[in-house]
């Protein structure tokens, strides 16, 4: 039950890049089209998935005082946490490559971004500054990662759309789409106040 | 820049100071900013700017990261593997991070704390890779040094000016929470007790929707904008 | 393509030079950062007893918070029935850990300021505000009831909303003379009103537009916080009710 808050809350009303602004770059870049984001999308929920558990088992069993090397070692979390993500990208980027050679070629040079979006690292930052349990850490990376995708399909539509409309040039693209995305953010806000606890006793 | 002084200094080793070599760090603070036409790391340039001084260390800490992130991959080049290649860059940003942090909690732990996971961030702070992955894989360490200085000063520039904006109109400060704090516009009371600083506009409220992170978007969107009307070349077709 | 022999060679001597040499910056500038953290800590206990100070914390140089520790400062840890836990010094109540614990076991610190006749006692309370945990130290005055003052921190509140509580000294200032209990000493604590305090009342202050779950947080925070201190606080207050008595 605590892990459906947690999804529904790192989906929804904590959402990565709506309201922490994270993994920016590739959420611009590759929003152009809503067949790409898709793409993009699935391969982050997919990469947050298994990087989460896999870091909380880093940080909990090899990285902190209580594990199994019994040192403090949190000051080489960054290294190993980023070292996981990398690999879990590869490995991705091979599965992609064979299921879809389409998709992979779309994608292009933004796969390997991935594991420079800023989403993945601070996902498994956020869970270890908030204790998550390992279960947790599982709906946090799912959530976090369904929120992203629904983001980014979000925005890809507007900006298909507004392809159409008269934006004055030095604002169209790129200029557009932040404003387009700090618009987003606010509307996002307003899910802020739901507790997920309450609404699923049916208490208002 | 104050890259003149620097140069006279330099004039008999010309090929240290050159006309490319200042390039390399004049072009990424407009035509080529890693911000509003590169595109690249833009999460931490959200967080962080409600105030100008954790803007100010943020900056400073990219600057650090992507110019010695930089060298050492040019040192480097003809070493990496190129199967690995992705995994020896992060290893090398991931220590340099640590080493931010490191001296970060050691210098100044205030700030450490008021940064937290955002420090960590600068690891997937996309102009990092993305300037190792274009300049320093292919380059000799001096000009990757100097990209890489070029680079992090081009970001810090965008980063400070919305940290200004989003202060001022915000909080009607500058500087809050470091040593040169000021108040500058809106009602003195209502945040400093006994401050001597005479201000401006008492009548000012602030705007909370500065604050909030959305504003950085509008700031950035307006910032691009105005560099795109005065810079024709750079505006989007598509 | 390379040979693989080299590749693992190359990472595996990377590895290594790059733990090597953080660990050596890491047993540097450990010493430093963990007295670094210690008076973050204590500047942030000192904030809420600021009125009584002769200046503001952030004009205190970092010696002067470390002696103004040892030299003006009880430190006492309570266990859940108000009983002190002998031979702990409160500083080394980690709260975020207290917290975790099933209510009855935990720990709590005190910290007890004595400078002259002035005697201030600061309670930390910690609970959760929108986004994460909020926490904060509350100074009672020496009749255990009014507060001297109060200062608040969070992890992740939004800024200009719920992170006033930390940003906005007006909201820390309202707590001062506001009262614990009421006048026929029952516990009431103090409550983060939304749409603001009513005039005079003592068990009240304005909560933070726009931040109402944050400001409930606050209030609860305070509630069940300094509600675990009572009976501590209680004895405390008897004690001072008897020295009375004897007087007369």
């Amino acid at each position: 039950m605590e892990a459906l808050n947690v999804f529904i809350k790192a989906a929804f009303i904590e959402n990565l890049v709506l309201a922490y602004f994270l993994g920016m770059c590739s959420y611009l870049a590759v929003s152009k089209s809503v067949k790409t984001a898709f793409g993009l999308g699935l391969a982050v929920i997919f990469v947050l998935g298994i990087t989460m558990p896999i870091n909380w088992i880093i940080n909990e069993y090899l990285l902190s005082e209580d594990g199994l090397i019994g040192m403090d070692l949190t000051f080489l979390r960054f290294i190993l946490f980023i070292a996981v993500i990398a690999s879990m990208v590869q490995l991705v980027e091979m599965v992609i490559e064979k299921a879809s050679p389409s998709l992979y070629t779309s994608l292009g040079i933004f796969l390997p971004l991935i594991t420079v979006n800023c989403a993945i690292l601070g996902g498994s930052l956020f869970m270890v500054s908030r204790d998550y349990t390992f279960g947790n850490s599982v709906a946090f990376g799912l959530g976090g990662g369904f929120g992203w995708f629904l983001a980014i399909i979000a925005i890809a539509a507007i900006r298909e759309k507004i392809r159409y409309s008269n934006v004055p040039p030095g604002l169209r693209g790129l200029g557009m789409a932040f404003i387009l995305t700090g618009l987003m953010g606010m509307a996002f806000m307003s899910l802020m106040g739901i507790d997920p606890a309450a609404l699923a006793a049916g208490v208002n | 820049m104050s890259t003149t002084t620097q140069e006279v200094k330099q004039v008999e080793k010309e090929p240290l100071f050159g006309k490319k070599e200042r390039r390399l760090i004049t072009d990424p603070l407009n035509d080529n900013n890693p911000i509003t036409v590169q595109i690249l790391g833009i999460c931490s340039a959200l967080a962080v700017t409600s105030l100008v001084y954790p803007s100010v260390v943020m900056a400073i800490a990219v600057i650090f990261v992507t110019a010695f992130s930089n060298l050492t991959t040019s040192l480097l080049r003809n070493y990496i593997p190129k199967s690995v290649r992705m995994i020896v860059q992060l290893i090398i940003i991931a220590t340099l991070v640590t080493v931010v942090e490191l001296m970060l909690k050691y210098f100044n732990y205030p700030i450490y704390k008021q940064l937290s996971v955002y420090i960590g961030l600068i690891i997937t702070n996309c102009i990092v890779m993305g300037r190792l992955e274009a300049f320093a894989m292919a380059n000799k360490p001096w000009r990757s040094f100097l990209d890489g200085i070029g680079n992090g000063l081009g970001y810090g520039l965008i980063l400070i000016i919305v940290g200004v904006v989003r202060e001022i109109f915000g909080k009607g400060t500058l500087f809050a929470g470091s040593p040169l704090e000021m108040k500058l516009i809106g009602n003195t009371s209502e945040f400093f007790i006994n401050t001597t600083d005479s201000t401006l506009f008492g009548w000012y409220s602030n705007n909370n929707l500065m604050v909030l992170p959305a504003a950085a978007m509008f700031v950035i969107g307006i910032i691009i904008w105005i560099q795109r009307s005065r810079n024709t070349k750079l505006v989007d077709i598509s | 393509m390379e040979n693989n022999r080299y590749v693992i060679i190359f990472i595996l001597v990377l590895t290594c030079t790059v733990a090597v040499l953080l660990t050596f910056i890491r047993e540097a500038t450990k010493d430093q950062a963990a007295l670094n953290e210690d008076i973050f800590n204590k500047r942030s206990i000192l904030s809420a007893i600021e009125v009584n100070l002769d200046k503001k914390v952030s004009e205190f140089s970092d010696e002067e918070v470390v002696n103004i520790f040892n030299d003006k400062f009880e430190q006492v840890v309570l266990d859940a029935n108000g009983q002190v836990i002998e031979g702990v010094k409160a500083e080394n109540i980690d709260m975020a850990k207290e917290k975790k614990k099933p209510e009855a076991e935990r720990s709590l610190p005190l910290y007890i300021y004595r400078n002259g006749e002035n005697v201030n006692y600061i309670l930390s309370v910690r609970g959760n505000g929108l986004w994460d945990e909020i926490w904060g130290n509350i100074a009672l005055g020496e009749d255990l009831n009014t507060v001297v003052g109060a200062a608040f921190d969070h992890k992740g509140e939004t800024p200009g909303l719920g992170a006033e509580i930390k940003d906005n000294p007006t909201f820390s200032r309202n707590f001062q003379g506001k009262e614990i209990l009421a006048s026929d000493g029952d516990f009431v604590s103090i409550l983060v009103k939304k749409g603001g305090a009513e005039p005079g009342n003592v068990h009240q202050v304005d909560g933070i537009s726009g931040a109402t779950i944050t400001s409930n947080g606050v209030t609860d925070m305070l509630y069940n916080g300094i509600k675990s201190y009572q009976p501590y606080l209680e004895t405390l207050r008897g004690k001072a009710q008897q020295g009375m008595l004897q007087q007369q």
